[in-house]
């Protein structure tokens, strides 16, 4: 298979996927496209290892490695600067507040993988150490999940019940200000 | 730094195609190459230098 074969194939797979998502959000059925793109990329990946010739060399890896930190900069930036309008306009929309904190742990999320696989690949790989380092940053992340579950789970928070804030375990945080209504 | 890839490959009556594979990059890589817009990394201008038979001293001038 040469490149052009497979750069064809996977424009093919990529509109079946499309088409698959977006009829899966109208029935609202979820596990349809996961599974669809688990076995799409699976093929791609072992048509990948067929194909004949250069698919990308050094300069594509640098040019990548460019568009990757401008990329992350650009979305870092929209997502700050919307989250804080979203906060800003919170009291007139309730709604904004999840979004915009989705949009704040989006970013952390994003520029914490950036900066362990820089750390990975600039320091780590090359040495003895790269296991413990990876150990490390997946007991990290699997910390910030449990803590992130933690404090997301609505355990300790104000509920809103005929009118009134009320006690839902032992929030550390005032009432809400806005009405509950 | 200027380079004399283009006037070795003429030589050679290679074409950029056949640069590209023997020296494991895409075709555009030799491109830019050839037009001074890409600096290479010393594998490949080991691999490139090595396809065109002459060493890399030779094949890249530096300037001050």
């Amino acid at each position: 298979m040469n490149l052009k074969q497979y750069q064809q194939i996977k424009l093919g797979f990529v509109i079946v996927i499309a088409i698959i998502v977006s009829q899966s959000i109208i029935f609202k059925n979820y596990f349809i496209p996961v599974a669809v793109m688990i076995v799409g990329t699976l093929v791609l990946t072992i048509l990948r290892r067929k194909v004949k010739g250069v698919m990308a060399d050094e300069r594509d890896y640098i040019t990548g490695g460019k568009a990757a930190i401008l990329a992350i900069q650009i979305y870092s930036w929209i997502a700050v600067v919307s989250m804080f309008i979203m906060l800003g306009l919170q009291d007139f929309n309730p709604a904004y507040e999840p979004i915009a904190v989705t949009l704040a742990f989006s970013t952390c999320v994003l520029m914490l993988l950036y900066a362990v696989i820089f750390r990975y690949y600039n320091k780590f790989s090359l040495t003895d150490k790269k296991f413990m380092y990876t150990a490390f940053v997946l007991g990290l992340f699997l910390a910030l999940a449990v803590v992130g579950v933690r404090l997301f789970s609505g355990e300790d928070d104000w509920m809103c019940k005929n009118g009134e804030w009320v006690k839902h375990g032992q929030p550390d945080f005032p009432a809400p200000l806005v009405e509950c209504k | 730094m200027k380079n004399k890839i283009k006037e070795l490959r003429t030589e050679l009556n290679i074409t950029q195609e056949k640069l590209a594979e023997m020296a494991g990059v895409r075709r555009e890589t030799i491109v830019f190459l050839e037009q001074g817009k890409y600096n290479p990394s010393l594998k490949l201008a080991h691999d490139v230098a090595v396809a065109l038979k002459t060493t890399i001293d030779k094949l890249f001038v530096f300037e001050n």
